[in-house]
């Protein structure tokens, strides 16, 4: 049944209602299962506290309160193609602020790995499969192939200038550094990958 | 005092004279370091971001490492050190310990029951030694602005040593060392470094706000223990002048790097020759 706008008290929106019968616990089941499990998104009262002290609020279609909402509604096709989790930045001052002990960074972290599985594509997170993928390969990240896979030659060329001057310190070296056994960490990694 | 040393991946590309001076001053006040063996990254706040599990087992495979070699883990970036602080305190979930050990042992690493602890070089710095009696070179007249950024004191609960809100401890060390420090109410605000790469626009946007505060304050340099947040503030400080048409030139120092000042140590010993942005201005300031 579609949700009949209804007229609130106080200038209260819609969307800040936690009425129970609009509740459904599968998204948050999954949200829990994927890591969110210290999160008490189940505690949220709605009360505002993450999104005004978010670092990125102005940029985000949809805030941290009402992200953590719709994940307890079980909105998530609206939060999966929210730019919110992509501007999110990690400074964890919503989850230090929280009064409840949401966790909404932790909230927003485990929607983006549900995102990427569900096969949400963009900057964001090719760039974070990218990371992931080159430091699953040798232990240690090599900058310049994390430049050079995200972002191609016209990146290379752009960063130029800056990895001349690192190389000239002494502060990047052609040559990755890497774990003493890549193959068994990188196969326990992608093990660890599949759901 | 012995600890293992965790210097992560950016100590020894883009930080290293947050990692040489890290090296100096530790022995220079009787901390033992020995690296971690075989450390690997600690996944930073991306990995997670992927797959939980991925994320969670980066940064406890260095921990279990510690625990290995029996020393309390030290982590001198910011985030290795967020990041292994959430791994001990997830190990102590039975769930995620669970998740962890199994693929720690997939890895062929055991993940012991032995408690270490992680800590990060600023909370040594100011909880442990003692560093007001070994001044040698007070910073008289250096106008320092502390920045904390994020994963040095947040979330409390993983971090805990200094306040999550207004925390002192960089503030305080730098008094010590003589320098005057000016009252940063950005200092706990993020530079956007998670997203620097994705959202750049975004990520210059944060730190050029950091950037005028500190300006506009007249400080004559910023003092950091982030590698990450470094990157923005120093090596993307130039892409931010060109940007908006401003002009900073302001030097970025690493905690380590001005205590070693005032310990007395050469600028050359700390690994200063290596900033982007020159400190000479800094150190002309101290007669070096």
């Amino acid at each position: 049944m579609a949700v009949k706008p209804k007229k609130c008290f106080f200038g209260l929106k819609v969307d800040r209602q936690l009425d129970g019968d609009k509740m459904n616990s599968d998204f948050l089941n999954k949200v829990l299962a994927e890591g969110g499990d210290g999160a008490a998104i189940a505690a949220c009262m709605q009360c505002g506290t993450c999104s005004g002290g978010c670092t990125n609020i102005d940029l985000m279609d949809m805030s941290p309160r009402t992200l953590v909402l719709m994940v307890q509604r079980g909105e998530w096709e609206k939060v999966l193609k929210s730019n919110a989790l992509w501007m999110c930045s990690s400074c964890y001052i919503c989850t230090s602020r929280c009064p409840r002990g949401v966790r909404p960074s932790d909230v927003i972290e485990a929607v983006k790995a549900i995102a990427i599985r569900e096969g949400i594509e963009n900057d964001s997170t090719r760039f974070n499969q990218i990371f992931v993928e080159l430091v699953q390969k040798r232990g240690i990240l090599f900058e310049p192939e994390l430049m050079q896979k995200y972002g191609g030659i016209s990146a290379m060329i752009e960063q130029a200038e800056l990895g001349v001057k690192l190389a000239l310190r002494g502060k990047m070296s052609p040559f990755p550094a890497k774990v003493k056994d890549p193959k068994t960490f990188s196969e326990a990694l992608e093990k660890a990958k599949q759901p | 005092m012995k600890y293992s040393y965790y210097p992560g991946c950016s100590l020894h590309t883009t930080a290293k004279e947050f990692d040489i001076s890290t090296q100096v001053v530790m022995r220079e006040l009787g901390i033992e370091l020995e690296e971690l063996k075989d450390w690997s990254c600690c996944g930073g706040s991306v990995a997670a971001g992927v797959s939980h599990d991925v994320g969670m087992a980066m940064a406890a495979r260095n921990v279990a490492l510690a625990q290995k070699q029996n020393l309390d883990l030290l982590a001198s970036c910011s985030g290795c050190y967020n990041k292994s602080a959430r791994a001990l305190k997830a190990l102590e979930n039975k769930t995620e310990k669970e998740r962890i050990t199994a693929i720690m042992s997939e890895m062929g690493i055991s993940v012991s029951d032995y408690n270490i602890r992680v800590r990060n070089v600023v909370d040594v710095l100011v909880n442990d030694v003692d560093i007001a009696s070994r001044v040698k070179k007070p910073l008289t007249g250096l106008k320092v602005a502390c920045y904390y950024g994020c994963l040095l004191t947040r979330p409390a609960d993983i971090t805990g040593w200094d306040s999550p809100v207004f925390p002192t401890s960089m503030d305080r060390l730098a008094e010590i060392c003589g320098a005057e420090v000016v009252d940063f109410r950005s200092k706990t605000k993020c530079c956007g470094g998670p997203i620097l790469v994705s959202k750049p626009d975004v990520a210059f946007d944060l730190t050029k706000k950091l950037l005028d505060e500190a300006k506009s304050l007249g400080a004559d340099c910023i003092v950091l223990a982030c590698p990450l947040c470094d990157t923005n503030l120093e090596l993307r400080q130039s892409d931010i002048e060109k940007k908006y048409s401003v002009s900073y030139n302001l030097p970025v120092l690493y905690i380590t790097e001005i205590i070693g000042l005032a310990l007395g140590m050469k600028p050359g010993k700390l690994g200063m020759n290596k900033h982007i942005v020159s400190p000479k201005p800094v150190l002309a300031k101290l007669g070096l």
